[in-house]
């Protein structure tokens, strides 16, 4: 089948056209922007290392660490909760698969903002939690210190981001061949060693593709540490959010923004090495 | 083998819990949403409608409401376009190329959508552009660009080249085939990612948040009463949203399986 080059285009071009106008042409520009300054509530195209020099202070490079290890907790979380789950699934069920997956997948589809302000509800100091706890006779006066701290935006992040860790999880199991557990049976494995020596090396790939859909948006969060953490769990997304708002820093939140895409690219490509399956499988 | 298998009851009761993880929160919002108290606290003193009655009575809601309609409309119809013929174009002509113009495309995916945003706010404020919807929906097809790409991909996979082949053979043009063809045979994928789209859309706050003027949508509105507190008529809006989206993801589920049964 032979197509003309106008109707190739018109297929390849026009979308990645949009692409590069409103996703390639603006992180262009945040690029640009990083290296410019504002002078009395202008921004002046004259370059300068300053912003980037300025993130290196203390008070930001804490904010990023602490951004990376509450990312790290979240990711290590969903993987430990949402394997067992994915195997389940993928390896244990027939009759109910189909549908339990759905119910997986299900809270994807529902909005993070609302997932995020149940949890207020849950951890608030008149919330669920404290109310269940107090009723109990097990606290006199209720805990203020579970809303707005590191523990309930971790809670909330696993909450909205661990589905999609259960997915590229439950894909790959699901195609690993029977016939390759029988044999590692019939070798004298136990179940320990088959999972160990099989199983979870065969599934690495779904682990790390799993492990950076739950890293990279809990890196970028911002609705989730304004609304759970706030003052005392502060995340980089916040700060780079008000850069954008009434401070009037583009600059200086580019920068942070491509510090932080930098951290992420790292990590995704680290993962994706590291992640592929070993063995001879 | 069937013998009772001991690991097969722990996994179980393990995703039962998780399954109770993902979804108590959600139920304990659209408990609230019928308490009347203004307080949302257990027990309850009673049930009450007066939480969503009042919402129909807001107006700043009404508007936000058709704002967020606009807006996730004019997304899925660009986005679902755009998308099938990436898809189609990269399965057809992508060749050795094939692989990274797939990955091209998706790269929204990985960037936070926070970066989205302000990266489209710079840029609309470099071209010193007025912010309108118009600036959001673009924002917005960034986003779900890539959902449709894989969703439609996906279903691509299982077709049938010789089809398209056969057409060709028969004189029919390139866009015939396209109309006749290939678009009939990817229509449950783009149900769904129509549907996932519309989704995605409707319940976006962070993109929407620097791209918008003085335009408000219905999440914006969550967003802002959430700055200030909790208030009943949040967990009334809330649970709609919930229960529209759900019902969405479970018919968009079904028409994937649908198809993948018949074919």
């Amino acid at each position: 089948m032979r197509a003309k080059v106008s109707t190739v285009l018109a297929f390849l071009a026009a979308p990645k056209l949009w692409l590069i106008i409103f996703f390639i042409l603006p992180m262009m520009t945040m690029v640009l922007y990083s290296f410019w300054r504002v002078a009395d509530y202008q921004i002046v195209a004259d370059f300068t290392l300053r912003n980037y020099q300025k993130i290196g202070g203390n008070l930001y490079v804490n904010v990023f660490l602490s951004t990376i290890r509450l990312s790290l907790y979240v990711t290590a979380l969903s993987l430990l909760i949402g394997y067992p789950v994915a195997y389940f699934l993928a390896r244990k069920v027939r009759r109910f698969r189909l549908t339990l997956l759905l119910l997986v997948i299900l809270p994807l589809w529902t909005s993070y903002l609302v997932r995020t302000y149940a949890w207020m509800l849950i951890l608030g100091t008149q919330g669920v939690v404290n109310q269940a706890l107090m009723s109990l006779g097990l606290i006199d006066a209720p805990f203020t210190a579970l809303l707005y701290s590191d523990v309930a935006v971790t809670i909330a992040l696993v909450h909205i981001y661990m589905p999609y860790l259960i997915l590229p999880l439950y894909a790959v199991l699901e195609k690993i061949d029977p016939s390759v557990l029988e044999a590692a049976w019939d070798l004298g494995g136990g179940r320990l060693r088959t999972f160990l020596s099989v199983i979870l090396p065969l599934s690495l790939p779904g682990i790390a593709s799993g492990c950076l859909f739950v890293f990279i948006p809990s890196m970028g969060a911002f609705v989730t540490p304004e609304l759970l953490g706030g003052t005392r769990s502060i995340m980089i997304g916040s700060i780079i959010a008000q850069q954008f708002g009434v401070a009037y820093e583009y600059p200086f939140g580019s920068a942070m923004a491509l510090v932080l895409m930098g951290l992420i690219f790292a990590a995704a490509a680290a993962t994706l090495r590291y992640g592929r399956p070993r063995g001879t499988a | 083998m069937t013998r009772r298998d001991p690991a097969k009851l722990v996994l179980g009761a393990w995703t039962g819990v998780v399954l109770l993880f993902l979804f108590a929160p959600l139920v304990i919002v659209a408990i609230f949403s019928v308490n009347d108290s203004t307080i949302s606290r257990f027990p309850m003193s009673g049930l009450t409608l007066g939480w969503y009655r009042k919402l129909f009575g807001n107006a700043a809601l009404h508007a936000a409401l058709v704002n967020s309609l606009i807006i996730a409309f004019a997304t899925v119809v660009l986005s679902c376009s755009l998308g099938i013929l990436s898809a189609v174009g990269i399965h057809r002509y992508g060749g050795r190329l094939a692989g990274g113009l797939r990955a091209f495309s998706l790269t929204p995916m990985m960037v936070p959508r926070l970066v989205i945003g302000i990266a489209l706010l710079s840029f609309y404020n470099l071209l010193q552009a007025d912010l309108s919807l118009l600036t959001v929906i673009a924002g917005h097809v960034v986003m779900t660009l890539p959902y449709v790409i894989l969703i439609t991909s996906a279903r691509l996979v299982g077709f049938d080249k010789s089809l398209e082949e056969a057409a060709w053979d028969l004189g029919a043009g390139t866009f015939t085939i396209f109309r006749e063809i290939t678009v009939p045979f990817l229509k449950p994928a783009i149900v769904a990612a129509a549907l996932m789209s519309f989704t995605l859309s409707f319940d976006e706050v962070v993109v929407t948040f620097f791209t918008t003027g003085n335009d408000n949508t219905l999440p914006m509105i969550i967003w802002s009463m959430l700055r200030f507190g909790i208030t009943p008529e949040v967990n009334a809006i809330a649970t709609i949203t919930v229960l529209i989206t759900g019902l969405f993801a479970v018919v968009a589920e079904l028409s994937l399986r649908q198809a993948q049964a018949r074919t």
